[in-house]
C-alpha cells in the first residue's frame, strides 16, 4: 500500500513537471490555446487565491526575481474598433493609453508586456497565451466605455454562471483514448480552456476591488466597489485578471482620455502592492 | 492631329458619356434602394409597436429595467397586460423593453432590435433569440454591453419566476460576444435560490 502510494505521489510530481514545463513555454501554451481546448495549469497557489491577509504591509517588498508581471491588454485593434465617439476610436485611445501606464509602471519597477503593441487585433485566446506564459502575472484589460459619466472609471473581475453545464472536456492530441487519460488525472490540475479563469475569481475580485478603490480616489465619480461582469477577454486567463473600463469615448475633450493614463497606473501600482500577502514582494 | 489620336479621344468622350449616363441612373437605384430600407424600417417598426395580445392577458403591476442614468438600470413600474404563459409574457415584456422606453435615454438596447423567438426549456432555461440588430447596433463597451443584459435578465427575473437562466442568441446562433465585450458563450442567472440565513453565512 505504501509502495502504491509512493508511486503515485511519483507519477503526481512527474505530471506536475510536464504541466509546468507546457506552462513555462509560450509556444506550447499557444498550442494548448490554438487547440481551444485545455488550459494546463495547475492550481493557484493559496497566494494568487486568497485575498491577502490584513495584516499584510502596504508597502512594497523590493525583490529582483518576485513577481508579478504585468500584462497590459489594450483591447480590440484592426479592424474592430471598438467603441467610437466623434473624433476617437476605442482601440486607438486604449493603445495609446497603454503605453503610458506601461512607461509609468516601468518606471515604478515592474516587468510589463502588452497583448499587442500596434494596430493588430490579436485572438482572445493569443492575449490569454501571453499572459498564460508566465507563472506570477497580473492581466489588466483597459477599454474606453461608450457610455457613463466623463472621466470616471471602472474595474471588472468577470463572472461564470452558477447553473452552467460543465463545459465539453476534449483532449488537445484529440483521440478519444486521450480524453480518457486526461480525465483521469487529478481533476484540479486540468482546466476547461474556457473557464480557465475559474480558480482565480476570488483572486481576481480581490484585485479588482482594491483597483476600484484606489480609481474611485484617484477619479471623481467612480463607484467604489468593483463589478461582476462576464467579460470575454478575462475568461481564459490562469491569473488574477482585471478589465479597467474608462468612461467614454464620446467626450468632447479626448485628452481627458489620455491624461488619465499615469494616475492610472499609479492606482494599479498601489493595487498591487495591497494584493500581495505579506512576503510575496514586487519586482521594484 | 494623328489620326490615332483622335479615334483615342473619341473614344474616351464616348467612355466618359457612358459613365455619366450610368452614374445617373445608378444614383437613382440607390435612391430607390434606401426608400426601399426606410420602409422596410417603418414597416419593422409598425410590427414591433404592436402589442402581443393573449386571451389570458391580465393587466399586472409589471417591473421593467430601463437605464437610470448613464451608468445603472433601475426598475420603472408600470401597469401592463401580461399573459399567463410564461413564453407569452416574456415576449410581451421585451417587447415592451424594446419599443417603449419612457424616454430615448433610458433605452438600453437599440430600438430595431426584434424578438425573432423566445423558448422556455423544462428546466427553466429561457432562450431568446433577437436580430442582428441587438449586436450591431449596441454601443461597445463593458458598461453599456453589461446594461443592456442586465436588462434583458432584470425584467425576465422580475416577472417571470418560472425562469432560471437565460441564454442570449443572435439570429438564432451563438455568438462569443455582445458588441465586443461582454460574453454570450453562458448563460445569465435569473432568479437564483435565497441566500442562506445570515448565520450560516461563509463570507
Amino acid at each position: 500500500m505504501g509502495r502504491r502510494s509512493a508511486l503515485l505521489a511519483a507519477a503526481c510530481r512527474d505530471i506536475s513537471d510536464i504541466l509546468c514545463a507546457v506552462r513555462k513555454s509560450p509556444f506550447l501554451v499557444s498550442l494548448v490555446a490554438a487547440a481551444g481546448i485545455l488550459a494546463l495549469q495547475p492550481l493557484p497557489t493559496a497566494a494568487q487565491t486568497s485575498p491577502a491577509a490584513p495584516s499584510a504591509p502596504a508597502s512594497p517588498q523590493p525583490s529582483a526575481s518576485a513577481g508579478p508581471v504585468i500584462v497590459l491588454d489594450p483591447a480590440h485593434g484592426g479592424t474592430d474598433t471598438g467603441a467610437h465617439g466623434e473624433t476617437a476610436m476605442e482601440k486607438d485611445v486604449v493603445l495609446q493609453i497603454a503605453r503610458s501606464v506601461r512607461a509609468e509602471l516601468e518606471r515604478q519597477g515592474y516587468r510589463v508586456f502588452m497583448t499587442r503593441n500596434d494596430d493588430s487585433n490579436p485572438s482572445y485566446d493569443d492575449r490569454a497565451a501571453v499572459a498564460n506564459a508566465y507563472r506570477d502575472v497580473i492581466f489588466i484589460s483597459l477599454h474606453v466605455a461608450s457610455t457613463g459619466a466623463d472621466g470616471t472609471v471602472r474595474a471588472y473581475y468577470t463572472q461564470f454562471a452558477t447553473s452552467n453545464p460543465p463545459a465539453p472536456v476534449a483532449a488537445a492530441a484529440g483521440s478519444p483514448a486521450a480524453i480518457t487519460r486526461l480525465s483521469n488525472l487529478p481533476a484540479p490540475a486540468l482546466l476547461a480552456w474556457v473557464e480557465a479563469q475559474r480558480p482565480y475569481l476570488n483572486a481576481s475580485h480581490h484585485l479588482a476591488d482594491l483597483i476600484q478603490a484606489e480609481l474611485a480616489q484617484a477619479f471623481s465619480g467612480s463607484p467604489s466597489a468593483a463589478g461582476g461582469v462576464p467579460v470575454r477577454a478575462l475568461r481564459s486567463i490562469t491569473a488574477p485578471a482585471v478589465a479597467v473600463e474608462i468612461s467614454s469615448v464620446s467626450t468632447p475633450t479626448p485628452d481627458l482620455l489620455t491624461a488619465s493614463a499615469v494616475p492610472l497606473a499609479d492606482a494599479i501600482a498601489r493595487a498591487i502592492v495591497a494584493s500581495r500577502p505579506a512576503g510575496a514582494g514586487v519586482t521594484r | 492631329m494623328p489620326r490615332a489620336m483622335k479615334i483615342v479621344i473619341g473614344l474616351l468622350i464616348v467612355a466618359v458619356l457612358i459613365g455619366l449616363i450610368s452614374f445617373r441612373s445608378l444614383h437613382r437605384r440607390v435612391q430607390r434602394l434606401a426608400e426601399l430600407q426606410t420602409a422596410d424600417e417603418k414597416a419593422r417598426h409598425e410590427v414591433l409597436a404592436t402589442p402581443i395580445s393573449t386571451p389570458t392577458d391580465v393587466t399586472v403591476n409589471a417591473k421593467i429595467f430601463w437605464a437610470a442614468g448613464s451608468d445603472r438600470i433601475a426598475p420603472v413600474q408600470m401597469q401592463l397586460p401580461l399573459s399567463a404563459d410564461p413564453v407569452e409574457r416574456s415576449r410581451q415584456l421585451l417587447n415592451e423593453l424594446t419599443v417603449n422606453p419612457p424616454t430615448p435615454g433610458q433605452r438600453t438596447i437599440p430600438a430595431d432590435t426584434a424578438l425573432l423567438g423566445f423558448y422556455i426549456l423544462p428546466d427553466g432555461t429561457a432562450i431568446a433569440d433577437f436580430s442582428d440588430a441587438l449586436s450591431s447596433e449596441m454601443p461597445s463597451g463593458i458598461l453599456s454591453e453589461e446594461m443592456a443584459v442586465n436588462s434583458i435578465a432584470r425584467t425576465l427575473e422580475s416577472n417571470v419566476p418560472v425562469l432560471r437562466r437565460l441564454k442570449i442568441l443572435i439570429h438564432g446562433q451563438e455568438v462569443d460576444t455582445l458588441a465586443g465585450n461582454v460574453d454570450l458563450t453562458g448563460f445569465f442567472d435569473l432568479n437564483p435560490p435565497a441566500a442562506p440565513p445570515a448565520g450560516k453565512s461563509h463570507h
